[in-house]
């Protein structure tokens, strides 16, 4: 029991970086946006087709093409911002949930059309043997994408830290019509703040794919696991986004080890409930006027 | 008196009005039409398993087309087949308004649909239109369960696909001299992996095998790691998986990389182990791994022409759901050989009378049970071999000799 237990402690640190990376995003959307993305799960699904395709196609190495997913999707995410985000600023917020829900939707099944429904998968042309720490096992793909996960949110803290443009950003968080009374150009960040959001859950997307499997409703799996870190860490909030992650990946693996089948959710789901008791702006989520 | 033969004078009167208007408006019609059965199938022809519902109908159309080309109907003047399709959508109540719709445009019977939910439902409409209903393809056992007499099934359903496949392992474990006494399972936590999980654990014994452990698991995830440990912990003989497509992946790839040690990994009814996309994408993953599933009879003459026929016709390898498809069309052309009309309920007593030896599916004659069930039908034990999936059991249909235990998972 205490090799499956620290077997699911690490397995549940390491998918727990990936879980934080995509709430990130999401989180960083909802920040600056003030909307629910929750077209966020799928715009991580093509951006595993996109590695997918690169890889079986043009042979780029699947963690290569991080750097021309990344850029791609951040375009991609400014243009759907432009597109179909900004002309329904101002309408009421049910409306903006169901534009991004029919967004998700449109993508999903135009997926399923060009893709179809069977799932496909890669195979890194090198060997990447798993790594022991004691009886544990330590997939080296889901090592990678832990710490590129790491990395990527350390990039993205620092740049919202030092950076005119990541404070302006925060400002525009934080007091949106003040920052444009002080003369930040808002409507701006909206699109820069999505094809960010779009860029790191895509990139998230490549991160997982030498190890998960590319097919139209995988986005799914995160999509909700996403939307309850957010929540859990706090809307909005950076760290609590990072620290919902782990949270949640933790309390997975070791709802597995000791509960059957889809019950393996269910400490999520409990910690989320107790977390909205007794701190209803999530674990580090300011209370917000 | 037979009722279907039973003319009262009405029914005599409204007959002869309609068959004269009909002379009399378009009878270049009516001579085609006589000379024309129509067969109604419903399957997903839209929606997400569209890709899947193409495949059982290409299997459905090149026999068909065979049966055409050779003559049609040789006892009813020849009278050639036409297919009439609807599209289920994927969802019971649609699939059941369109077999509606077929029958009352005529067919001689509905063929489908593909999925369970959506064949417990038509069976219930044929049962009660008193319209032969033969699936293509659906595995749930509780279809055949209501004593319906108008549904038959030649594909194996659940149970005889998890009872011979067991069989064939213990076979397999004879043959090679390497006992099997413990099983572990994981199985996707809905329906299907639950239900030939029971049937697992309840069959085991009979073949001297003990499920130790059961771990059923979420398709909604991104991570089987601590599922996998559970089974690897058990030290298990042999590690049987029931599930999808993507799981099965998920499973294969961390049972590599967790090291498990057991003598063989093999699907029942899995929807990814001897699927080509895997063994195309993966080959080196896919190699070795058992399953039992439906195929077809590698040694039979007649199969190797229609797999070639198929290629040549869908420029694709024939799928294990086409040949299915393709053999409950057969069955029902041999039904109506020997009915002699096209009359619903004489339809039915010839396939329930059915005894059809020529076939391309790995069991002897096709004959249905008082419950509609292809009496004799069985999985195929496969085992992918250097990237293509071999038949190694029952020993009668095996092409090649199975790897047994594995060596990759037996370090």
């Amino acid at each position: 029991m205490t090799a499956l237990l620290w077997q699911a402690t690490i397995s549940g640190v390491l998918i727990g970086g990936v879980y934080a990376l995509v709430a990130l995003g999401l989180t960083l959307v909802f920040g600056v946006l003030r909307i629910i993305n929750f077209a966020h799960g799928t715009l991580m699904m093509l951006g595993m087709y996109a590695t997918f395709f690169l890889w079986s196609l043009a042979g780029v190495d699947p963690y290569v093409s991080v750097v021309i997913v990344g850029p791609a999707f951040f375009l991609a995410g400014m243009f759907i911002e432009r597109l179909v985000i900004a002309p329904n600023r101002g309408a009421p917020e049910s409306n903006q949930l169901l534009l991004t829900l029919g967004l998700a939707l449109f993508l999903e099944n135009a997926a399923l059309a060009a893709f179809r429904a069977d799932p496909r998968s890669l195979q890194l042309g090198y060997r990447l043997p798993p790594i022991l720490l004691g009886e544990a096992v330590v997939n080296v793909p889901r090592l990678v994408a832990f710490l590129a996960s790491i990395a990527l949110a350390v990039l993205l803290w620092l740049f919202l830290r030092y950076t005119d443009t990541g404070k302006a950003i925060r400002a525009a968080a934080e007091e949106r019509e003040g920052a444009l009374l002080m003369g930040i150009d808002v409507r701006r960040l909206d699109s820069l703040a999505f094809g960010l959001g779009a860029a790191l859950v895509a990139v998230a997307g490549s991160l997982v794919t030498p190890f998960l499997y590319v097919a139209p409703d995988v986005g799914d799996v995160f999509n909700i696991l996403a939307f309850v870190i957010v929540v859990l860490g706090g809307m909005g909030s950076f760290l609590g986004a990072l620290l919902g992650g782990f949270v949640v990946g933790l309390a997975e693996s070791i709802g597995a080890a000791v509960l059957p089948g889809s019950l393996k959710q269910l400490p999520i789901f409990a910690l989320f409930v107790l977390v909205l008791l007794f701190r209803p702006n999530g674990l580090l989520g300011r209370a917000r006027g | 008196m037979d009722r279907s033969t039973h003319v009262s004078r009405r029914s005599f009167v409204r007959g002869a009005g309609l068959a004269g208007a009909a002379v009399l408006g378009v009878p270049t019609l009516l001579r085609a039409q006589a000379r024309e059965i129509k067969v109604g199938h419903v399957h997903p022809l839209s929606g997400p398993l569209a890709f899947d519902g193409g495949l059982v109908v290409n299997g459905m159309t090149l026999a068909v087309e065979e049966i055409n080309a050779a003559g049609g109907i040789k006892s009813q003047g020849g009278a050639k087949l036409v297919l009439s399709g609807g599209d289920s959508q994927g969802k019971p109540e649609v699939g059941t308004a369109e077999a509606e719709r077929l029958i009352r445009e005529g067919v001689v019977a509905v063929l489908g649909p593909y999925q369970s939910p959506v064949a417990y439902n038509i069976s219930q409409l044929a049962e009660k239109e008193k319209t032969p209903f033969v699936i293509t393809v659906a595995v749930a056992d509780n279809i055949t369960e209501r004593g319906f007499e108008y549904t038959f099934r030649v594909q194996p359903n659940a149970r005889a696909m998890t009872v011979k496949s067991l069989d064939h392992l213990a076979e397999l474990a004879k043959a090679s001299g390497t006992p099997v006494k413990t099983l572990a399972m994981m199985h996707e936590d809905g329906l299907f992996g639950t239900t030939v999980a029971g049937h697992v654990e309840k069959y085991a014994k009979n073949v001297g095998m003990e499920l130790a452990l059961r771990v059923p698991y979420s398709l909604r995830t991104a991570d089987v790691t601590t599922e996998v440990t559970k089974i690897k912990a058990a030290k298990p003989d042999v590690v049987i998986v029931t599930g999808y497509f993507g799981d099965a992946l998920l499973i294969a790839r961390t049972a590599t990389e967790v090291r498990l040690e057991t003598k063989a990994v093999m699907g029942i009814s899995n929807g990814g182990f001897s699927n080509p996309k895997f063994l195309a994408d993966q080959k080196e993953l896919s190699d070795l791994i058992l399953d039992g599933n439906y195929w077809h009879n590698p040694k039979s003459e007649r199969a190797k022409q229609v797999m070639e026929a198929y290629q040549k016709r869908f420029n694709a390898p024939m799928s294990s759901h086409s040949v299915q498809a393709y053999s409950a069309t057969m069955v029902l052309r041999d039904a109506l050989e020997r009915a002699g009309g096209t009359d619903r309920a004489k339809v039915r007593e010839a396939l329930a009378k059915t005894n059809l030896a020529d076939h391309i599916l790995p069991q002897g004659p096709i004959q249905f049970d008082k419950t509609g069930e292809n009496a004799n039908a069985q999985s195929a034990l496969l085992q992918n071999q250097g990237g293509k999936t071999v038949v190694v059991g029952p020993a009668q249909f095996a092409e090649a000799k199975a790897v047994f235990p594995v060596p990759r998972w037996s370090r």
